[in-house]
């Protein structure tokens, strides 16, 4: 069972994103967070979110979820277009394991993207 | 005890601050009764490393390790080891390593291990002085023992090809696993442990003469390690082969590590490397010549943290933006990604508050004098590669130029860093990190 | 300041370059507190310097919900007054977290100027090399000059030099400013404001102030706006149905403010097929709708939706408010589509009507029929709360759970200061002028 997100669903709004920042760090910040929304495509309005995973990067792109296998060999060689090492220092979910209430991110989104499967 | 490491680190502060205090139990009997000494540690930067000295770096700090000096293969052949009771050397390019410290290095290694120096190598720390047939790599054949994990044929890499095989004469070194590995330790200086340390395609080594002594060895697979070959013949290669060697030369000696035992995330690893260390500490402190340290403090100082701060920002932002871009580079035979970039900086800002707060800052003269614009040419180049990933270019020959100049102001900056926190414990301040 | 704050105010002369810093003092922030209070207090002590104060919200960057606001302070072209204008998107969030809680921008530079602002550092650069470029050619180049596409840029257009419409742009959107302030920026010779924010905020009692979030979040997605999404739903929820049908065939996706539940931007696709998911080839797709005004006078007039969106990126680019353009030009009796475009450069106010402290983009009309929407004092003390504590303007009016007394509770938990409603009201009175 792991987080997914409903592209379709989500509004760029970040919230999943801090939350997993305040998850990590007990502080309100954005660079340890695991659950990342991409975002700097403004112009073309294409935008979703990337997940880290421990074996798995989540990539919730507009047309669809896609899972990718960390370090996978790619069929015809090569690692694919996702970084062999993505997001190097960032930890993967661990489902927010020591909470109660289960992952925060979940908790905070407010338009039901992020669910778990 | 919540943190393994920090007994070890309050009895070294104890002994920094010119102390005796009783040594935890985790080093009771590593130091044996021999008198305590705060032991001056080198860690090596130079051609060939991977970021793993950055581990090194870490671990030792939080052990409570602050005497530490940074050298490159032309400080260590122009009598860098002078002085030091021990160098360490992590991963990255074995044979690059090789050839950048050359007969000169090799020379030098032999010198200070034959006057009771000590040596921890990891990973390719490891390889580099395993017996070799090939040059460079047999000017460096200082412990007895070969490489286990070499293979002629070898199936198709489930995962991670890059991470796979190295080419090595007519063979390939091959590393069937990554991450976590289960070690079991011998009695003796690890204390018949069983751990786990990360493995990142270290050897698996067979003793070839009874001077050598297994300290560890491969004993299982953990959760997290993961397979680059199937499971069978990843246990054919590893299980029950030597994972740590202790092996004398001269008065000094040996540790060869085949998992990352520095590695930050592995405290109970980490804590054996401090053991590791008190139990061959030379007797006596080698010989040290004069030191040129420089010092800054008040205006100068203030100008001087807000120039690296400025720039180590400017570069960080970049890394960042780039963490995860699927560019790779292949410099020397190790890949790299632009990740490693936010590695290199994270490390260094972690340690910027705490510079700041220091009364003054010290370490070598040109360090100090040439980190702001070492850091300033690091924020250009970081930029530019930037640029040409996004212009679809060839960014080869920047990443040629930019990693190994970071690693050059890493390892500035790391000088000034620890310079900083022994003189902040010399006058009795916390110079720990503040985390 | 410990908590939710960088502590560290700074005050740059352009005129001179110089920049000095000063500490975020917990006394400043208790009878202050935050964003447009602060920012207020800050224009008077340096306003012989005719300062642009930016500013951040207690709650801005944090997890109360709406948490998106940045204010920027200081006097309007077109109103002589002073006012508070809004900074949502990202670009609130990126100023808390660039370690500086509030800059005040003093007196004018010699030369094109703009400011880098990044991990507690501020620099004062020379900006000889944007000066002529459009808004989406400056935010374009700054970004890879300094190789960073998540870099947030409080910029203007060719439009501030000479004309009072011109607005504050947020990277390549309108702001929401409906005072002119791009106008103010630009005679300072200042062009943009580039800004990135790694930093991390520290919590008084973090666990009570996150559950407590959690419980807002939790108790706000009932709210009235449940379900609703994006500018058509929000034209249907001011009874604006034919507005709503006129937009529909070009909307792309809807998109939020920083950790605002209900998402008030919307993309208008001015080329391709608006369903069409996959990212497309092309580097320019339309505009983001950010505020509702404009559209609808170009509505009224007549134009085809596609025109309208064409003249919204115009204006984008040139950085003039769309909707006081749209009102300009239909004072002036322009109402087809080839005539305003022509008319857009060089447009300038006056505009009747404008006044307050905060900005008429967020709508003073009953919003999916809110209890005490259309009441003015209402809304301009809900848009007084929200420029104080950082929090989404049109979000505020949207969620009653986002109370007064709420918010003060959380603002003891968050600081660990003491903060009561009476020294609330006395800060909202100030803002309001
Ligand atoms: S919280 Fe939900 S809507 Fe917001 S960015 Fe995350 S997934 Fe998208
Ligand atoms: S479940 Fe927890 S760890 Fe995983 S992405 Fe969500 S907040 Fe982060």
């Amino acid at each position: 069972m792991g987080v997914k997100i409903d592209p379709l669903k989500c509004t760029a709004c970040m919230a999943c994103e801090l939350a997993c920042g305040y998850h990590r760090d007990d502080a309100f910040a954005l660079l340890s967070s695991c659950i990342v929304v991409y975002r700097t495509r403004d112009k073309k309005d294409y935008f979703g979110v990337i997940l880290k995973e421990e074996e798995d990067l989540v990539i919730a792109r507009p047309e669809g979820l896609e899972v990718k296998r960390i370090g996978a060999v790619e069929e015809g060689g090569g690692g694919g277009d996702a970084s062999a090492k993505p997001m190097l220092l960032r930890e993967a979910c661990d489902l927010c394991e020591d909470r109660d209430d289960g992952p925060l991110c979940k908790q905070v989104c407010p338009v039901d993207a992020v669910y778990l499967d | 005890m919540s943190n393994p490491l920090s007994a070890v680190n309050a009895y070294n502060r104890g002994l920094a601050r010119g102390g005796a205090p009783p040594p935890p139990p985790a080093l009771a009997k590593a130091r044996g009764g021999r008198a305590p000494r705060y032991p001056r540690l080198g860690v090596y930067t130079g051609a060939g490393s991977s970021h793993s000295w950055l581990w090194f770096a870490e671990s030792l700090e939080r052990l409570g390790f602050y005497d530490l000096r940074f050298l490159d293969h032309a400080e260590i052949a122009a009598g860098g080891l002078d002085g030091l009771d021990g160098l360490a050397v992590s991963g990255g390019d074995t044979f690059a390593m090789a050839r950048a410290l050359g007969q000169p290095g090799a020379k030098a290694l032999e010198g200070f291990l034959a006057g009771g120096g000590l040596y921890l190598g990891a990973c390719a720390g490891a390889y580099l002085m395993l017996r070799s047939s090939q040059e460079p790599l047999c000017w460096f054949n200082f412990v007895q023992a070969t490489i286990a994990n070499l293979s002629r044929d070898l199936p198709q890499p489930l995962m991670l090809p890059e991470k796979y095989k190295t080419a090595y004469g007519c063979d390939y070194v091959f590393h069937p696993v990554r991450e976590a590995v289960g070690l079991s330790c011998a009695p003796g200086p690890l204390g018949g442990e069983e751990l786990a340390a990360p493995l990142y395609g270290g050897p698996a080594m067979i003793p070839a003469s009874e001077e050598v002594e297994v300290l560890a060895r491969y004993a299982a697979f953990e959760k997290r390690t993961k397979f680059l070959a199937p499971r069978d013949l990843a246990a054919e290669t590893l299980l029950g082969l030597a994972a740590v060697l202790r092996a004398p030369y001269g008065r000094g000696s040996l540790y060869l590590f085949g998992p990352h035992f520095e590695h930050p995330g592995f405290p109970t690893a980490n804590r054996l490397l401090a053991a590791a260390i008190y139990a061959d500490l030379p007797e006596r402190q080698p010989e040290r010549g004069p030191e040129e340290q420089a010092a800054l403090d008040g205006r100068p100082a203030k100008d001087w943290l807000l120039s690296i701060k400025r720039e180590l920002s400017n570069s960080r932002i970049v890394a960042l933006g780039l963490e995860d871009h699927p560019a790779r580079w292949l410099i020397g035979t190790k890949v790299y990604e632009p990740a490693k970039l936010r590695v290199f900086l994270e490390a260094l800002w972690d340690r910027l508050r705490a510079l700041g707060k220091a009364p003054a800052l010290r370490g070598p003269a040109d360090a100090l004098e040439g980190l702001p614009g070492s850091l300033a040419r690091i924020t250009v180049q970081a930029r530019a590669l930037k640029q040409g990933l996004d212009a679809g270019q060839d960014t080869q020959p920047l990443a040629e130029e930019l990693f190994p100049g970071l690693v050059g102001a890493a390892s500035q900056f790391m000088k000034i860093y620890f310079a900083t926190a022994l003189a902040g414990l010399d006058e009795d301040r916390d110079g720990r990190r503040l985390h | 300041m410990e908590f939710l704050a960088s502590d560290q105010i700074a005050i740059v002369d352009l005129a001179s370059g110089e920049v000095e810093t000063e500490e975020f003092s917990d006394e400043l922030c208790q009878e202050k507190i935050g964003g447009a209070g602060i920012n207020l207090a800050l224009y008077n002590q340096h306003a012989d310097g005719d300062p642009i104060v930016l500013g951040a919200g207690l709650f801005t960057g944090s997890m109360v919900p709406g948490s998106c606001l940045g204010v920027v302070t200081a006097k309007s072209p077109l109103t002589g007054q002073v006012a508070h204008a809004p900074l949502t998107q990202y670009l609130g969030m990126e100023l808390k977290y660039s370690g500086f809680d509030y800059i005040v921008i003093k007196n004018a530079a010699a030369a094109p100027t703009m400011l880098w602002v990044h991990d507690g550092i501020l620099d004062v650069e020379e900006a000889g090399g944007l000066a002529g470029l459009d808004v989406w050619a400056a935010v374009d180049q700054v970004r890879a000059d300094k190789g960073d596409d998540l870099i947030q840029v409080l910029g203007t257009g060719p439009a501030a030099a000479s004309s009072d419409l011109a607005c504050l742009m947020n990277n390549y959107w309108p702001s929401g400013d409906r005072f002119g302030l791009g106008h103010a920026l630009a005679a300072k010779n200042l062009k943009l404001v580039a800004i990135r924010g790694l930093g991390l905020l520290e919590i008084a009692d973090d666990e009570e102030f996150v559950d407590q979030c959690v419980a807002l979040q939790g108790e706000v997605k009932g709210g009235v706006w449940a379900g609703k999404k994006g500018l058509l739903d929000l034209a249907k929820g001011m009874g604006q149905d034919a507005l709503a049908d006129w937009l529909a065939p070009l909307v792309h996706r809807h998109r939020a403010n920083f950790n605002t539940p209900f998402a008030a931007n919307s993309f208008l696709f001015l080329q391709g097929d608006p369903s069409a998911l996959p990212e497309p080839e092309e580097a320019e797709m339309g505009v983001l709708l950010t505020d509702l005004g404009a559209a609808a006078l170009f509505q009224q007039m007549g134009l085809e939706l596609g025109d309208a969106g064409a003249i919204l990126k115009q204006c984008a680019k040139l950085g003039l408010d769309a909707g006081l353009a749209a009102k300009v030009c239909l004072d002036g009796g322009k109402t087809d589509a080839a005539a305003i475009s022509g008319a857009l450069e060089g447009l300038s106010g006056p505009v009747e009507g404008l006044s307050g402290p905060f900005s008429p983009a967020t709508p003073k009309t009953a919003v999916f029929g809110v209890d005490q929407a259309g009441d003015d004092a209402w809304w301009t003390r809900r848009q007084a709360v929200a420029h104080i504590f950082g929090l989404d303007p049109l979000f505020v009016l949207l969620a009653p759970e986002l109370s007064e007394a709420k918010l003060v509770e959380l603002a003891g938990i968050g600081t660990e200061l003491e903060f009561s409603q009476e020294g609330l009201d006395a800060v909202i009175a100030e803002v309001c002028g």
